[in-house]
Parts: structure tokens; C-alpha cells; sequence
């Protein structure tokens, strides 16, 4: 049965030759879905793999799924409980959708053969892949190619689900049986879902934890970092320079997210986006320009 | 939709022996060791149209072919998951276990070595190659030991591709096996004494006797191959060992260290007693 709190993080810390890409964070996660988001290099990923038990923090102490993983034998009860999408993953060469999630199933102690099989083709099935499944991996697209990384990460309806940035290269309908999939999940499971993309978090996600610098900039429901950015989003003809970030919309007007009100403009619905932005000023200006 | 399937955490041993099937079905496909099959069958051809005195030392063929060979297959196997390694990580089979699988899967070029070792035999058997100084017992070691090279090379394969990052590193333990085995082999052409046999024997293939023109008789060398190949055998536990401490941790990675330090101690033990007898080299 999923803990009421799945996962707990106090004081983590991890540096990188001395930069720090967590810098005492304290956090702690239930059932339900929650986003991720922050620029580039804000910690993200690096959370995520100390969650998954991949990388160890250099200080503070991490609970999971009510177990603190320290010894092995409370690694491997941990690990049989969670599925985890990495932001970077390649595949063995050689390998089918289908080999390659069986492979991966043995690694999660799947040993029952005819069960195995089932399992693969379910989660295979789940992600949409059910008519490659005997295809190579070398030959599919890079869409797929994300999808049979999750279809691992799916394997027994883990108990918590870390998934970074499971939605890169899938196309709009594949997104939206994704965010089917994960919306089921989120019911039973804790997940963790990193993104840049604020239109998963928001279609997806009860709350959502902004990260910057290694620090938390915002924890709690989607819905206050929305409402953070009431009164501050307008549409006008021109871009206003005050204004955080400004754009062309496809109408030909300029949505301009920002504290002052370009002359002539008019108020509009703020979105998360529109709230990640204000949040993080110039950072986020950047990342999203970038991106 | 379909249910999801309901199973409880497997044993460590059943992971164990799946995941080695699973990776034994990987080595069987691998193209490289194909082409080595490949060509140690198109090679059997000439082998048994010229089977003498000095037959054992054919083994050297199966060594190459399958157990150099085996090298980077080993190695490549062992690094094929490095793109996914956060995924497999994350995996409640952990590092030892995975390299378990791969070193038990090096029972497949095994079992081709031996199935060769032992058609080899049988022919040389059945076409009545005369007898020689090297009785059957020896003989029978001697081509054991070819049998061992083609696990232990795959298994020096896996040791290298968990200690190594480099690109090419397993084409480079293939080069250095090969060199090794050259550079001890030529301890043949010098006077017979316990320091040669030393030098010959402690590579993990060596050669017993003399063949081509450059003799005018062909001879055996001196030295145990019983205890030679007790000392083949050891090298393929220390590389399997070498190869498993490199992914445990904390109390297990130094019982690990312990059982490296003991299959050391009786590897040398081994070696000195395949090199105690006595270096006089007999005519074939």
C-alpha cells in the first residue's frame, strides 16, 4: 500500500566540484502528480536522481516509500517499487521495443516468463507502441523512442514514478494519451514529473515545485502559482519594455507579462507559464527564449 | 485495457538465472562471436586434414577464434547498457548481480570451446594419430585448457568493460591477450630450464610443444598442463571476481576483495606447480 508520504527529503544537498546543484532542500511528496519546473540547470534532474536512488546527496537525509535507503537490501525494496524515466537515455544497439522493455522488466525481478511478456506488452500497449513492439529501436522515432523509455519506467505500476521530461519529441496526440496514462497513475502513485513544458504541469498536476539555483522558489498547488500572476499579463499592440517577456501572438497582438500595463492594453487570463515567468524573471525569460 | 499483472519480488537466484539466459541468448546473437564461429568451422576443415603428434596445440585456433574473439564480445555486452545506465540503476537487480548474469553468459562461447576440444580429440582419435610423449591425460589437459581460454577471454571482456571507459578499450585487452600469449609462446625458442616454463606458463594460453620446420624434431615442452590448467581456471575466477567487485559496495565489495586475494594465492600456487616438474623437453 502507497505511505501517505511516498517521498521526504530533508536538508539534500549535492554539489558539483563545489557549485551546488541542490542546495538544502527540503521536501516531501504524496500520492498525486506533481511538476517540476525550472530553468536549465536549476536542479531538477539532479533531484530527481537522488529520488531514484541513482546519486547519493552529500548531506541531508532521504526517505522513501518509508524506508531509508542506505543498505542495500533497502535499496532493492525501494527500487522494486519505483520506475524512473532519465532525462538522456540511449539504447543498447541491437534491441527491439519489445527485447529491450523485457530486458529491462528481468532487471525489475519480472522472472515468470509468460507474466514478463504480459507485463511488456501491456505497458508497450499503454504508451501506444503495441504495433512496434518488434521493431528495432534504431528505427523508430525519436517520439518512440521516448515512449518505449517510459513504457520501462511503467513496468508494475510503481509506486512512485519519477519521470524527466517524458513528453520531449512526442507529438501532440501522443502527448495527450501520455497525460491519460499519467493522469491514471497519479491516482494510485506518487509522481514526480520534471518538464519545461508548463501546459503538462498545468494540464496534469495538483502542485508544482519551482527550483532555481538548487533552491525551492514555489511549492503549492498549481493553481496559487497561477493566481500569482493575476493583474499582471496583458495583450496590447506593441511589446512593452517594462515588461518581463513579451510576444507576438498568433492575432497579431503582444502578450506582454509584466507588473505595468502597456497603454492601450487589456487584461488577460494569466497562465502557468505567464506565472513561471514573473517568478523567476529574467532566468526564465532566458530558458524560454532558448528553448 | 489490459490489468496489470500481479508477482511478488523474485529470489536473487531467480533474477540470476534469468537475467544469465537473457544475456546468453544476447552472447549466442552477437555478430562477432557468429564470425568466429563461423570461421572456426571453415578453419576445422584443414585442421582435421592435418592432425599430428602435436594436435593438442590446435587449440590455439578455438582460443583465437572464439576466445579472443570473446574479448570483445564480453566487452561490448558489459557496455551495451552504459547509454542506460540511470534506468538500470535504478533496477532492484543491482551492478554484482548484473555482472554475474554476464560472466555466466560466457558459458556459451565455453560450450562451444569444449564441444571443439572434444570433436578435436575424437578425430585425432579416430584417424589414429600416432602416439607420442604426451600421454592421453596430458593431452586431454592440455586441450581443456583451450576449452578455459574461450570462457576466460569473454570473461577478461566483462572485466574490462566494467573497470574501463575509454572507447576501444576491449579491442585494446584483446591486442595485449594476444601480445601476452606471443611474447610467453616464445619462451619455446629458448633453452629449456624452470625460468621458461615460468615464462611460457603463466600466460593464460600457452603453447606445449614444437611444430613447423624450424625443429628438426618436434618435442613437448616440460611443465604440469594439469596444473596449468587448475591455473587457467583460477585466472577466469579472478577475472570474474575483478569484474563483480568493481559494482558492490561497502561489506560485499570487500568479501569480494578477500575471494580476489584467495584465487590469487592459489593461482600462483597453481603456476609453481605447473612449472615444479621437471623443464626437460621429450621427443615427440
Amino acid at each position: 500500500m502507497t505511505a501517505a508520504l511516498t517521498v521526504s527529503l530533508t536538508g539534500v544537498t549535492k554539489r558539483y566540484r563545489g557549485t551546488p546543484a541542490l542546495d538544502s532542500v527540503d521536501l516531501s511528496f504524496g500520492a498525486g502528480i506533481t511538476g517540476l519546473l525550472g530553468p536549465n540547470g536549476a536542479g531538477k534532474t539532479t533531484f530527481l536522481r537522488i529520488v531514484a536512488t541513482v546519486l547519493a546527496p552529500d548531506a541531508g537525509d532521504v526517505r522513501l516509500l518509508g524506508r531509508v535507503p542506505e543498505t542495500a537490501d533497502r535499496l532493492a525494496e525501494v527500487r522494486r517499487r519505483l520506475g524512473y524515466l532519465p532525462q538522456e537515455m540511449g539504447f543498447p544497439r541491437g534491441f527491439t521495443a519489445f527485447g529491450f522493455v523485457d530486458y529491462m522488466a528481468v532487471l525489475k525481478e519480472w522472472t515468470a516468463h509468460a507474466a514478463r511478456h504480459a507485463e511488456v506488452r501491456r505497458v508497450l500497449d499503454l504508451v501506444d507502441l503495441g504495433n512496434v513492439t518488434t521493431k528495432r529501436i534504431s528505427a523508430l522515432s525519436g517520439g518512440q523512442r521516448r515512449r518505449v523509455a517510459l513504457a520501462q519506467a511503467l513496468l508494475g505500476e510503481p509506486d512512485l514514478l519519477l519521470l524527466d521530461e517524458p513528453t520531449t519529441g512526442v507529438d501532440p496526440e501522443q502527448r495527450v494519451t501520455l497525460r491519460q496514462v499519467l493522469s491514471r497513475a497519479g491516482e494510485r502513485s506518487t509522481v514526480l514529473l520534471s518538464t519545461h513544458q508548463t501546459e503538462d504541469v498545468a494540464a496534469l498536476c495538483d502542485r508544482v515545485v519551482v527550483l532555481d539555483a538548487g533552491r525551492v522558489r514555489f511549492d503549492g498547488p498549481v493553481t496559487d502559482l497561477v493566481a500569482t500572476a493575476a493583474g499582471r499579463v496583458w495583450l496590447a499592440d506593441a511589446p512593452h519594455p517594462a515588461a518581463r517577456a513579451s510576444w507576438r501572438t498568433g492575432t497579431g497582438r503582444h502578450r506582454n507579462v509584466g507588473e505595468a500595463a502597456p497603454p492601450g492594453a487589456e487584461p488577460a487570463e494569466p497562465t502557468l507559464e505567464d506565472a513561471y515567468l514573473l517568478l523567476l524573471g529574467d532566468r526564465a525569460r532566458t530558458t524560454a527564449v532558448a528553448a | 485495457m489490459t490489468a496489470v499483472v500481479e508477482r511478488r519480488a523474485a529470489p536473487a537466484q531467480a533474477t540470476l538465472r534469468t537475467l544469465a539466459w537473457v544475456e546468453a541468448r544476447r552472447y549466442a546473437r552477437h555478430p562477432v562471436f557468429l564470425l568466429g564461429a563461423g570461421l572456426l568451422v571453415w578453419s576445422s576443415v584443414a585442421i582435421s586434414d592435418d592432425l599430428d603428434a602435436t594436435f593438442p596445440d590446435f587449440k590455439v585456433a578455438v582460443g583465437f577464434l572464439v576466445g579472443v574473439f570473446g574479448v570483445l564480445v564480453g566487452y561490448q555486452l558489459t557496455r551495451s547498457l552504459s547509454r542506460s545506465t540511470d534506468a538500470v540503476t535504478a533496477a532492484p537487480a543491482d551492478g554484482v548481480l548484473r555482472t554475474a548474469a554476464l560472466c555466466l553468459a560466457c558459458l556459451v562461447p565455453g560450450a562451444l570451446g569444449l564441444a571443439w576440444v572434444g570433436w578435436l580429440y575424437a578425430t585425432a582419435v579416430l584417424t589414429s594419430t600416432p602416439d607420442s610423449a604426451i600421454g592421453t591425460g596430458d593431452r586431454i589437459a592440455i586441450l581443456l585448457a583451450g576449452a578455459v581460454a574461450t570462457v576466460g577471454g569473454p570473461l577478461v571482456g566483462v572485466m574490462v568493460g566494467r573497470w574501463t571507459r575509454f572507447p576501444g578499450a576491449g579491442l585494446v585487452a584483446a591486442v595485449l591477450l594476444v601480445l601476452w600469449t606471443g611474447f610467453s609462446s616464445s619462451a619455446l625458442e629458448q633453452r629449456a630450464s624452470h625460468l621458461t616454463d615460468l615464462a611460457r606458463l603463466q600466460a593464460p594460453f600457452a603453447f606445449w610443444t614444437s611444430s613447423g620446420d624450424a625443429h628438426a624434431t618436434n618435442w613437448v615442452a616440460g611443465g604440469s598442463p594439469w596444473w596449468h590448467l587448475a591455473y587457467v581456471v583460477l585466472l577466469c575466477g579472478l577475472a570474474a571476481t575483478a569484474a563483480m567487485v568493481h559494482e558492490a559496495t561497502g561489506g560485499r565489495r570487500t568479501r569480494l576483495w578477500r575471494v580476489l586475494a584467495v584465487l590469487g594465492v592459489l593461482a600462483l600456487g597453481c603456476l609453481a606447480l605447473a612449472v615444479a616438474g621437471d623443464p626437460t623437453r621429450v621427443p615427440l
